[in-house]
């Protein structure tokens, strides 16, 4: 039989102890470890290289030049980045009030137990998200020509001259935006729907009971249940808006004269002619107005909350 | 408890910090912040001196015709090189090139480039000038032109695409015109006037809509007058008067109606072209492709001929676009590369098989005709009469026209950005808001200021 020294025993279960707590306390770090160095390669390092590079004339070859502020104070006096700017600014304004409004409207009706074939329409609506942009480009391209689209030929039939969708400034714009409403307002509804059916039924049995009409409990029930959910396809589509770059590049490649020129298109525009400094201040401008206007709606919630 | 938090928010910021160092000692070894090293010798290409070289190379070419025409081409290569394995890729070169030759990853031996896009990436790209000596003297002037920069050559000619006048002969015979004896863009705006007067609702003359084209096009008409955008130290000179004389022209056919404004082969591009609306087509030989493909209703009507001079007795030959090969510093086997390309270009084999008849085109690749010269020979022709042309030799016509193509100057890394400003100002003209000189001048000065100045 072997004898365990007293002294040995003793330590033996103290260093157990130890072993298990640093085990416990390591646990944590070492299960975010793969995120965290996922999130340092692909997020924190590619972020800090372009906020490096932003303040170069680096064209992906040689020395990078050091410039200090240039690119940014090239941008900010060019009239091409505001206009790029004021692009994505109205397209927000021709996008998300109706996509919004189009999309709860559109999620009740779906939402409603009297709606039959609720499962055929739910995917119907999602069916443009889920096509290929550049299929839908072309056949907007053929509807909307201006001389031998369906469009203008519908329009003609009941005494409308034709018009040139996508070869006016005052029309592509317009028209880009009926093309992202139509791409992405499945995907907002589905979106709401979720919110919409974390809704208690019981809070309409009882404004029914009190006489309220649909009409009023949608505005007085739905609308301000819906909030966060409304607010948060507000930012998200506030995202996508200002970082808009396919559309404009399949339908008009910017045009015409640059008015479709989106804030992420005339981002894209640098990257292409491999002029990397402007481009990454370019980044870095539109990630602070994007930040800006995210914060701005938060902050518009939480003041109705 | 707060000072629970206050460790917690201690140990937070330790950990932010942390996080902070580490990504900057990340970001401070970046890809390719220093200057390479290197002599011009360094750069310089030279041909394999094994008698029997050996390998695989990686060529990327876009997808579509072009690619199925060199993949026919490679089973006559290794005819010649049985030894050397062809890797051919369809990539969309436009979006992958930049970030592969920046990184050096995955980098190709050969790549299919847009000449205009060449200048833009020579600091990638192996010095081609003592490989291509032997055949440089055989080579149109004005593709030597666009593959060199700084006196060196990056790439390896490939097409060369005479601009060509393409006419509706059956619309204009009836209206009693002959195209024939077109002569001069006076005699062109008389044919066009002539043409109007007969069916009122006609733009006879196509004018480009669409910016890259438009300037394209533009440069087709100055590469006549012996000029170009850039000249050979890289600055602008737009304000020349040959650009003064075609931006009044296209602005005279647009003022006085004679114009068809489309973007090349849209809805009403297509429309027009087959109801007899438009019937001048001044573009690069490949417009030959719609009459074989996209204008069922007019083709067999329409025929090509050389464009017109700005004088009489001038040249009537200008360059609209065309391609090369390029072979990256990266590539593992850029040598060997050079032989497929040498083999494509200067062998007969090699370009009888490209533009000969062939799986794709069986009767010959007629939407271009060869840069190297001995190859371009009007009476050998290596693709056949066009049905679509009423049997016309195209050949024939486009190799007359090749020859007389001038030499011009090299095309700068700014000018596809110029299109932003060039381009769109001659659509501002056509509009009618601006005058050809408006055009020069602000055009010049927004290249000046935002392109050339930030190189």
């Amino acid at each position: 039989m072997t004898t365990i020294p007293a002294a040995h025993s003793a330590v033996a279960p103290r260093r157990r102890i130890t072993a298990s707590r640093t085990r416990r306390r390591l646990a944590p770090y070492l299960f975010v470890l793969p995120f965290v160095a996922l999130f340092l390669a692909f997020s924190v390092y590619p972020l800090i290289y372009t906020f490096r590079l932003s303040f170069t004339s680096w064209r992906g070859v040689g020395a990078a030049e050091w410039v200090g502020w240039d690119n940014y104070t090239y941008l900010l006096t060019s009239p091409q980045f505001w206009a790029s700017l004021g692009n994505s600014a109205v397209l927000w304004l021709l996008i998300i009030p109706i996509q919004m409004v189009v999309g709860v409207i559109t999620a009740v009706l779906l939402n409603s137990v009297m709606l039959k074939g609720r499962a055929i329409y739910r995917i119907a609506f999602i069916v443009p998200f889920v096509t290929p942009l550049v299929a839908v480009a072309q056949i907007w391209v053929v509807l909307f020509d201006q001389n031998y689209g369906a469009i203008n030929a519908a329009l003609g039939a009941v005494g409308i001259p034709p018009i040139g969708w996508l070869t006016t400034s005052e029309w592509a714009k317009p028209t880009l935006a009926l093309l992202f409403l139509w791409k992405t307002t499945g995907f907002i509804v589905i979106i709401l729907l979720s919110g919409l059916q974390s809704i208690d039924s019981s809070l309409y049995e009882a404004a029914s009971i009190d006489g309220a009409s649909r009409a009023r409990q949608l505005w007085s029930i739905t609308v301000p249940l819906l909030r966060r959910t409304i607010m948060f396809a507000v930012v998200l589509q506030t995202l996508a808006v200002f970082q808009m770059f396919a559309e404009p590049f399949v339908v008009t490649q910017g045009g015409p004269y640059g008015s479709t020129t989106t804030a992420g298109f005339y981002l894209y525009n640098h990257i292409t002619r491999a002029d990397l400094g402007t481009g990454a201040a370019n980044s870095f401008l539109l990630v602070i107005l994007v930040m800006a206007l995210s914060l701005l709606f938060v902050r518009l919630l939480r003041a109705k909350d | 408890m707060f000072s629970s938090i206050r460790n917690r928010s201690g140990r937070g910021v330790v950990i932010v910090a942390a996080l902070g160092v580490a990504a900057l000692s990340l970001s401070a070894c970046g890809p390719e912040t220093v200057a390479p090293e290197g002599s011009a010798d360094a750069d310089m290409l030279q041909a394999p001196t094994e008698s029997a070289p050996s390998g695989e190379i990686t060529i990327w070419d876009r997808s579509g015709d072009l690619f199925e025409v060199f993949e026919g081409v490679i089973a006559e290569f290794n005819k010649k090189y049985p030894d050397i394995t062809v890797n051919h890729e369809a990539v969309d070169i436009d979006a992958k090139l930049q970030n592969t030759l920046i990184t050096g990853t995955d980098v190709p031996d050969g790549v299919f480039l847009d000449d205009a896009k060449i200048s833009s990436f020579t600091d990638f790209l192996w010095n081609l000038t003592d490989v291509l000596a032997p055949y440089v003297d055989d080579i149109a002037p004005q593709k030597v032109a666009v593959n060199t920069s700084d006196g060196s050559i990056y790439g390896v000619p490939f097409d060369l695409d005479p601009g060509l006048l393409y006419y509706n002969a059956t619309a204009l015979e009836g209206a009693g015109i002959d195209a024939t004896t077109i002569e001069t863009y006076d005699d062109l705006l008389d044919a066009a006037r002539a043409y109007k007067e007969f069916k009122p609702d006609a733009g006879p003359i196509h004018l480009e809509k669409a910016p890259f084209l438009a300037q394209l096009q533009l440069e087709m008409y100055a590469n006549q007058l012996g000029t170009s955008l850039g000249d050979d130290e890289g600055g602008i000179r737009l304000d020349g008067t040959e650009y003064t004389e075609v931006l009044t022209f296209l602005d005279t056919v647009s003022r006085e109606g004679l114009g068809t404004r489309a973007e090349y082969l849209d809805p009403t591009d297509i429309g027009e072209l087959e109801n007899g609306n438009q019937v001048f087509y001044p573009w690069a030989i490949w417009f030959s492709f719609a009459p074989q493909q996209l204008l069922p209703e007019t083709s067999g009507d329409w025929r090509a001929m050389q464009l017109p001079a700005w004088e009489a007795g001038g040249a009537r030959g200008g360059a609209m676009g065309g391609s090369s090969f390029v072979l990256p510093k990266e590539g593992a086997n850029s040598e060997l590369a050079w032989l497929f390309y040498e083999f494509l270009m200067f062998d007969e084999a090699g370009y009888s098989a490209v533009w000969g008849p062939n799986a794709v085109y069986p009767d010959g690749l007629n939407t271009s005709i060869p840069s190297y010269l001995p190859a371009a020979d009007p009476t050998n022709p290596l693709f056949g009469p066009v049905e679509a042309l009423g049997g016309q030799d195209l050949w024939a016509e486009a190799t007359t026209a090749g020859a007389e193509i001038p030499a011009a100057g090299p095309i700068p890394t700014w000018w596809i950005g110029a299109v932003d400003y060039l381009g769109n100002n001659m659509q501002r003209m056509l509009d009618g808001d601006m005058t050809p000189e408006d055009v020069q001048t602000q055009s010049t000065e927004e290249i000046q200021t935002n392109l050339i100045d930030r190189q």
